[in-house]
């Protein structure tokens, strides 16, 4: 398919200008990427909110979801500067934001979505030169959602939202800063077996079974079979 | 927005202009171009240019051309009409420098799209397979295949509908070839040869009586009390198909003109011979011979049960076309290509939707506003817009579950109302208030809940302007009306995606009065329990709090958990001290954790040791296990969040992620302390907050089987592949002995066994969680203790018709057995391989059949698991 019209997941000419490595190797990279780059959202939009929307494109029945979210932070004031990182498990679910929420709204305002390299320690920072994103340097218009005016004017308008403003006040940086977002199943250590059984057969569990229905009953079940 | 300088790139692509770019093309791909872009202006006099440019093209290259058709046919199915005229014009015309060639131009190029064709079908690629079909009965209808060839081929598809044990899915898929395929060259077939047409309509007629049974399960309004009744709010696909055909046959398809173009009835009646379409054998389902089976021997793979297809009416039929016609089933089925091939973009999608009147015959839709009038056609005249968002709306409501990601039909929607808000919008609205009434009228509860996330998407695409004046009267409703529950949760849904004052504000007065239990008296936020001085345990949760905040180590909050404890086994005998404790450790985790997703992932990878020995039942060392303790967790974490029903949803996966709690754990846990509880009723039910808790942990349970399974394959490849290559390594090395070589199987890689000790582990424990969710199931609806009554009673014809006076309690026990149902055939590929265990585990418990709960609840199973009914 797609030789009568243009996929909206292809990788788009938007590339992380930090990035170490040359253009293909980029393409090749992005080809198996799990993380989203999402752009013009407001300051105030929350992760909740983000992940309200993104979870719509999670295939957690095939092993995915949504693993973390980076809120992009104004590198001095510490503030939400209109992006984030969405990292989910799996590389379809980010191509299927890209099909079906890139170009819509979140928070009323029209939300962009590109494939990312990946997020890397520091990259939750804006590079402008006022700390947010450099795009905001550059903007002449009025944007009530991105902090009024360009940077300079920034200053007053956030005060006015101080409490959402502040929630990002403890973010930290260096190694270990931002949370993984838990890793694929591993076997517990210690042999999972002889767990099942003791959960079967403990005396605390002996009294839960009748409340909690069969479990116990039909773990000693597979066991046998 | 404007951005000045500062090397600024304009980064959105915007495609349609894209294409339009002017490019460096080869002759070849400027054919190609010429050949896709076939109609876009005017069919009928970019034709004759076509067929010159192809022919001025020499040497041509047949089967470039062919292929270019090929795409266009299978991309652009609503051209295909005009395809098969350019095959019959080409029929005319000689290949182009072989002019002395006895075989037409045309001729060759059908030749070569043929073995396209069988490619198709060999790997059972069904659209494109349908879609050629089409194009192939098209061009019987020009009179270039012949009718006897185009009748065998329908019939080939017909044959797999009496293998032994077809899946539906396929059935339908072949169906569908042989229907549409009849449909359009049904009076060439009927006309010129001895075939009997209605050999087709019966084979399809007699699948349809076989898979009764299955249809109940799935039609979007629902009744309880018969399973057989005929409903008016929908029609299956197949349904549609054979009543349009059995129309058609009737009249030996003399309505062809009328519901397809026939572009090439206009050039002369091609007098040659015709085109014999060679025969063909569906090739069988593909057996996937990499099998993994589970430690107890059940067959481990899961496809997905396909179901007959009921979409929606959602207008009348002056309105919309009515889709047992065959003008109907064209325009849905047309519609439907429509939406599916162009998933991969949305936007051109909805521009090709308003653009279908094009591509059917005149009359067949309404004007477009501002177009010259025109005189109606009787009987048609049909609004596009409602039309197009009925069939996008009836693909959305399909169950178990639509074909694509709903959010994708979401977008879809949205993007129409971008492109013409005058006339979808209204489409839209009315298309609202038509599900909003069905919600008294039985609407599945799956599908009342796709209907409020579409609602809350939608909605925060536009400005959340919706006139919620309207539904006011139905604040007299009961609590638990489904059109209650609907007002409620759409408007939670709302707040998710934006925040409460926004949505507040929108909501007429006697909404916003918290005390008409509509919305919540404030925003939803953290309910820490022990934030007031005057709650019990104020000071310890505080002690707690306060290391926390501070970052203190994992084993230092751990140690003063350990002193807390002693001390409240001193002071609070009575309570059940490990209980608080772990409610003080959870809640003060994630009161740290409020301020965002992100700070809630950094408390928890924080004190991840701890959570582990807290969910293992004790605080500073791994004890065994401990269900209780676990639940208690679970319990701790939507207390403190139990304002904002979506935290939970989130905690629990994360819980269930960092592998503290089990998605067993969490099934048990919707099941007993999670479970709803109406004052007036005598059972525990299952709501929409449940069910979503539910099937987060069941879809976690088997996305690890999924990765784990993938993992196996993946590293059984590559052993088999180094296998392969020391045997040719070998090979090379010992000529002469190679073949005396023992076969002795490479020992299997550690990595190969850890993976497949992990498969067995995670498959044991999807079964859990599955059986799990059946016995919840069975307690709340038809347990042999303690029967439920009202979940007897509610599924009586009488009671449903008496719903108007229904209470709480009889509501939300209808919608138990709505979410058990979803249960069954959601998950149905998945039971069905533990059918048998899983039955006869929870069935043992179940009351005596005769009873109406008890057997509504194995007749129920039975069909999702397909076992005799």
């Amino acid at each position: 398919m797609a030789h009568v019209v243009q996929p909206l997941d292809q990788p788009s000419n938007y590339k992380d200008s930090q990035a170490r490595v040359d253009r293909q190797k980029q393409n090749e990279l992005l080809a198996k990427s799990t993380t989203l780059y999402i752009g013009n959202l407001s300051f105030y939009t929350t992760e909740e909110q983000i992940y309200e929307l993104f979870s719509k494109c999670a295939s957690p029945e095939e092993g995915g979801g949504i693993k973390r979210i980076i809120m992009g932070l104004d590198r001095n004031t510490r503030t939400p500067c209109g992006f984030c990182f969405v990292e989910y498990y799996t590389p379809a679910e980010a191509l299927a934001s890209l099909r079906y929420v890139s170009g819509t709204k979140l928070d009323e305002r029209i939300i962009r979505c590109d494939l990312d390299l990946g997020y890397r320690e520091g990259r939750q920072f804006g590079r402008g030169k006022s700390g947010g994103q450099v795009r905001d340097e550059h903007r002449t218009d009025y944007d009530p959602g991105r902090g009024g005016w360009g940077a300079q004017a920034q200053r007053m308008e956030i005060e006015r939202r101080r409490e959402v403003e502040e929630r990002y006040a403890d973010a930290q940086e260096g190694p270990g800063a931002v949370a993984g977002g838990g890793e694929d199943w591993k076997q517990p250590e210690g042999a999972p077996e002889k767990q099942d059984l003791k959960r079967g057969r403990s005396p605390e569990d002996e009294a839960e079974s009748e409340r909690m229905g069969a479990r116990a009953r039909l773990e000693d079940d597979t066991e046998r079979m | 927005m404007s951005y000045n300088g500062g090397g600024y790139r304009r980064r959105n692509r915007d495609f349609d202009h894209d294409r339009r770019e002017p490019v460096h093309e080869s002759p070849e791909q400027n054919l190609r171009t010429s050949i896709i872009r076939l109609g876009e202006v005017d069919p009928d006099q970019e034709l004759p240019r076509l067929v010159e440019q192809i022919c001025e093209t020499v040497p041509v290259n047949i089967s470039h051309v062919s292929e270019s058709i090929r795409i266009a046919v299978t991309e652009q199915p609503f051209k295909i009409p005009h395809y098969a005229t350019l095959i019959r014009l080409l029929h005319d015309r000689p290949v182009p420098g072989e002019e002395s060639s006895t075989t037409s131009l045309g001729r060759q190029v059908l030749e070569d799209f043929w073995k396209g064709f069988q490619a198709y079908l060999d790997k059972l690629l069904w659209r494109d397979t349908r879609l050629c079909v089409h194009f192939f009965a098209h061009l019987a209808a020009a009179k270039v295949v012949s009718p006897q060839s185009i009748f065998d081929l329908l019939k080939s598809f017909t044959t797999v509908l009496d293998e032994f044990g077809v899946s539906h899915g396929r059935a339908k898929q072949a169906a569908l070839c042989a229907a549409e395929g009849l449909m359009i060259s049904g009076a060439e077939i009927k006309a010129s040869t001895s075939a009997n047409v209605s050999e087709i309509t019966s084979s399809i007629q007699s699948y349809i009586e076989s898979i009764s049974d299955s249809k109940a399960l799935v039609q979007p309004t629902v009744k309880l009390y018969s399973a057989n009744d005929p409903i008016e709010t929908a029609d299956e696909m197949l349904e549609a198909a054979l009543a349009a055909l059995q129309i058609l046959n009737s009249s030996d398809f003399a309505q062809t003109a009328d519901i397809v173009l026939q572009p090439y009835t206009t050039f002369p009646v091609f007098e040659e011979s015709s085109f014999e379409l060679p025969s063909v054998l569906v090739p069988p389902e593909v057996i996937e011979l990499d099998t993994l089976s589970t430690d107890t021997g059940e067959d481990a793979q899961t496809k997905k049960e396909e179901w007959p297809e009921y979409y929606m009416r959602l207008f009348d039929n002056d309105i919309s076309p009515d889709p047992t016609t065959p003008v109907g089933y064209a325009i849905r089925a047309g519609l439907l290509d429509l939406v599916d091939i162009f998933e991969i973009n949305r936007k051109e999608c909805a521009r090709l939707l308003l653009e279908f009147p094009k591509w059917v015959p005149h009359g067949t839709f309404k004007p477009r506003p501002g177009a010259p009038p025109q005189d109606p056609v009787v009987g048609k005249d049909w609004q596009l817009e409602s039309t197009v968002i009925e069939t996008i709306l009836g693909t959305l409501f399909l169950l178990p579950d639509p074909q694509h990601k709903a959010v994708y039909y979401i977008a879809l929607i949205t993007e129409l109302c971008k492109l013409s808000p005058s006339t979808v919008g209204p489409a839209v609205g009315k298309s609202i208030r038509k599900l909003y009434g069905l919600l008294s009228d039985g609407l599945d509860v799956a599908l009342a809940c796709r209907f409020i996330d579409w609602f809350a998407v939608h909605m925060s695409n536009f400005g959340f302007q919706w006139v919620w004046k309207e539904w006011i009267s139905d604040l007299d409703l009961s609590m638990q009306h489904p059109k209650r529950v609907f007002m409620r949760n759409a408007i939670e849904y709302e707040i998710r995606l934006s925040y409460y004052d926004r949505i507040i504000k929108i909501l007429p007065e006697p909404m916003q009065n918290p005390d008409n239990r509509l919305v919540p008296s404030e925003a939803p936020g953290p309910d820490y329990e022990y934030d007031d001085p005057a709650r019990p345990h104020y000071d310890a949760a505080q002690s707690i709090l306060n290391l926390l905040r501070g970052r203190a180590k994992a084993e230092d909050v751990m140690s003063h958990l350990e002193s807390l404890k002693n001390t409240l086994e001193t002071t609070d005998s009575d309570t059940n001290v490990d209980s608080v404790i772990r409610s003080i450790a959870v809640q003060s985790l994630l009161h740290i954790g409020s301020r965002s997703f992100s700070h809630f992932l950094n408390a928890i990878e924080r004190y991840l040791p701890l959570l582990r020995n807290l969910a293992s039942g004790s605080i500073s060392t791994t004890s065994t296990s401990s269900l209780e303790a676990r639940m208690d967790i679970l319990t701790a974490v939507s207390d403190f969040w139990s304002s904002s029903k979506h935290m939970i949803i989130i905690v629990f996966d994360k819980l269930m992620q960092y592998q503290i709690v089990d998605p067993t754990d969490v099934v048990s846990w919707a099941f007993t302390q999670g479970v709803e509880r109406i004052a007036a009723s005598t059972h525990s039910s299952i709501g929409a907050l449940q069910w979503e808790v539910i099937k987060s942990a069941l879809d976690k349970a088997n996305g690890r089987v999924v990765i784990a399974r993938r993992k196996v394959s993946a590293l059984r490849k590559e052993a088999d592949e180094k296998a392969a290559m020391a045997i040719v390594s070998n090979g090379a090395s010992m000529e002469v002995d190679a073949e005396a070589k023992p076969d002795v199987p490479e020992p299997e890689s550690p990595a190969l066994t850890t993976a497949l000790k992990a498969f067995a582990t995670l498959t044991r424990e999807q079964k859990l969680a599955l059986s799990r969710t059946l016995d919840g199931f069975v307690d709340c609806l038809a347990s042999a203790t303690n029967p439920n009554l009202t979940a007897k009673s509610v599924i009586s014809a009488n009671a449903w018709h008496n719903r108007a006076n229904w209470s709480e309690a009889e509501w939300v026990t209808w919608c138990t057995w709505g979410w058990y149902r979803h249960f069954c055939r959601l998950y149905s590929p998945y039971l069905r391989n533990y059918a048998m265990t899983l039955g006869t585990v929870s069935f043992a418990k179940v009351g005596n059949a005769g009873d109406t709960a008890v057997d509504t609840f194995r007749k129920t199973w039975n069909v999702a698991t397909g076992q005799d009914v």
